[in-house]
């Protein structure tokens, strides 16, 4: 027993790229994470979500060593961040919230100053090309779009081949399909042995991209897991809806999977847990029933997420 | 290895900056060159001047004034590196999320403060050499008598108004109100340190108050080997007192945000 909780720690040791341990940090009066404690196992995107002011971004601050935590423990790559700051920033990429180049720097020299800091640079040709950054090379900072600038951002952050990345609201002020090849382009990074860890109020991004997501509310960690496994845990309803002209369905709040059905015309919407779209489904067949139009909502890392701010408020 | 590597990068593409911002250009090179010109044009190149002497002191120091304007001219470009160039772009750098941005790059406090410094340096060379080469051309001024006490003088300057520059950039908030404070404390120096009127001329009270400030040393510490009166040791040492001063408590409240 004791021996197997060690190798337990072993082992988490060993595949653990970041370890936070009950992270406490205040400003002032105001306390923007309170005993917070996860880890991040190597090769992963780990999604931190919570709503505005949830100490997302004050978290990533302290792992990345831009702030000191009042108390805890952290451990990333193997280094304090605190105390080993400088060494720890050679070794990651970050992509921050809230922050700019000089206005007259233009795209290619900013990328050939910050690859100057790199003890492993990548190859700058490659790297504007994977972010679709060539044409703008001449561009002046101050003359970017914002989708640009973000992309130029994330450029910046790999610019030093990092084994662990930051991404502060990674696609903000992209447009859908930029979205959407980012996202790509951070799931090779990540099969590339690459860990991420993204800072994101987005939940389509957390649900479509992240391996597991810690979701943090007013500096607590409310809920860690599988974006699948935040949705099955809190055993959420899925929405059963069809259309029929059929005046009396009574039959079907008979079901067990079944917990409300509403009616607008010919209009079914039915709440329920479990198997209930294919318990629905034969139940119709069998009163001879095919409506073309029967289809199912589950529940989203959205529903998820508000459920669980929500429960977090009322407790 | 990547220290000097980050160094040289980060000089380079201050460098570049500091040519497409107009204001520096203009208060570095344009202003000084403008006004060594114009006050050299209103009191003239007359050797009978040189020896004029008012309130007990020699009005232009025993040159004439095209020759005293030009190496006073040259403390002006450091001033206004120091107070006005230095903290803008810093505070802008602060101000804006750059300097946040650089430190999530493992770019060092140091690195970016002595590429800012060899800008500095730089500038004053290049500024330096134009002022030297208009004022022979326009005027016959003397070129500089010692060359090397000159350079040790801008050196001087450098620190110290480097260490002025640093202090400001870290006590004021934003660039607008760098620009702001920057051009009250230069204009005001600029009037009573002996790059305007002759200290000569000032009355006693504020040729006093300019006797404590900065700039008024820089000017005798660049004069006085430009016209081949040896190395002034006590402004030298006035100077290098200013940058301790300014420097320490500059690098202690150093913040990146």
């Amino acid at each position: 027993m004791l021996f197997g909780r060690a190798l337990n720690s072993v082992y988490a040791q060993l595949v653990s790229v970041i370890t936070v341990d009950h992270l406490r940090k205040t400003y002032g009066r105001v306390v923007a994470v309170d005993d917070l404690s996860f880890d991040v196992e190597a090769g992963e995107i780990f999604g931190i979500l919570g709503p505005n002011g949830a100490g997302k971004t004050t978290t990533v601050e302290c792992l990345q060593g831009l702030r000191s935590p009042d108390s805890g423990v952290l451990r990333v790559l193997g280094l304090d961040p605190t105390s080993q700051g400088a060494q720890l920033r050679q070794r990651i990429g970050s992509q921050l919230q809230d922050s700019a180049l000089p206005a007259r720097m233009s795209v290619g020299e900013s990328i050939e100053l910050f690859s100057a800091f790199a003890t492993q640079p990548v190859d700058s040709g490659e790297l504007m090309s994977r972010w679709r950054l060539e044409d703008l090379r001449d561009q002046a900072f101050d003359g970017l779009s914002g989708g640009q600038r973000q992309r130029l951002f994330i450029a910046l952050a790999f610019v030093n081949s990092p084994e662990l990345v930051f991404l502060d609201e990674l696609t903000q002020g992209l447009d859908p399909q930029a979205r959407r090849s980012t996202w790509e382009l951070i799931r090779e990074i990540r099969d590339g042995g690459t860990t991420v860890v993204l800072v994101t109020h987005f939940m389509d991004e957390a649900e479509h991209l992240c391996d597991r997501i810690a979701v943090v509310d007013r500096g607590e960690l409310v809920a860690l897991d599988t974006p699948q496994g935040l949705i099955d845990a809190l055993a959420l309803p899925s929405i059963v809806r069809f259309t029929t002209s059929e005046p009396d369905l009574g039959w079907l709040s008979e079901l067990d999977a079944v917990e409300s059905m509403v009616r607008r015309g010919d209009q079914v919407d039915i709440r329920g847990t479990g198997p209930v779209l294919a318990l629905v489904a034969s139940e119709l067949v069998a009163h001879g029933i095919v409506p073309l139009d029967l289809r199912v909502d589950r529940p989203t890392v959205e529903d998820a997420f508000l459920a669980l701010t929500e429960r977090h408020i009322r407790t | 290895m990547s220290t000097a590597r980050g160094y040289l990068a980060m000089t380079r593409a201050e460098i570049r900056l500091f040519r497409r911002e107009p204001l520096s250009v203009v208060f570095v090179f344009a202003f000084p060159l403008m006004m060594m010109v114009l006050l050299a044009a209103v009191f003239g190149n007359q050797q009978s001047d040189a020896t004029s002497v008012q309130n007990g002191m020699l009005v232009w120091r025993g040159v004439t004034p095209a020759n005293y304007y030009t190496a006073a001219s040259v403390a002006v470009i450091v001033a206004a590196l120091g107070l006005m160039t230095l903290p803008i772009s810093l505070a802008g750098y602060r101000e804006r999320g750059i300097l946040r941005r650089f430190h999530a790059s493992s770019v060092p406090a140091s690195t970016l403060v002595s590429a800012q410094l060899t800008l500095a340096l730089m500038a004053f060379v290049a500024g330096t050499a134009v002022m030297a080469i208009v004022a022979h051309l326009a005027y016959q001024a003397m070129l500089p008598q010692d060359v090397l006490g000159v350079v040790v003088a801008l050196l001087a300057g450098t620190a110290a108004f480097g260490a002025i520059g640093l202090l400001l950039a870290t006590v004021i908030r934003t660039s607008r109100a760098a620009l702001g404070i920057g051009l009250l404390l230069f204009f005001m120096l600029w009037l009573i340190s002996g790059t305007a009127p002759p200290r000569a001329v000032l009355p006693a009270g504020l040729r006093d108050v300019g006797g404590v400030l900065p700039l008024a040393h820089l000017v005798t510490a660049v004069q006085d080997p430009w016209f081949g009166f040896g190395w002034s040791a006590t402004d030298l040492a006035v100077l290098g007192a200013y940058a301790v001063a300014a420097g320490i408590p500059a690098l202690w409240l150093f913040r990146w945000e």
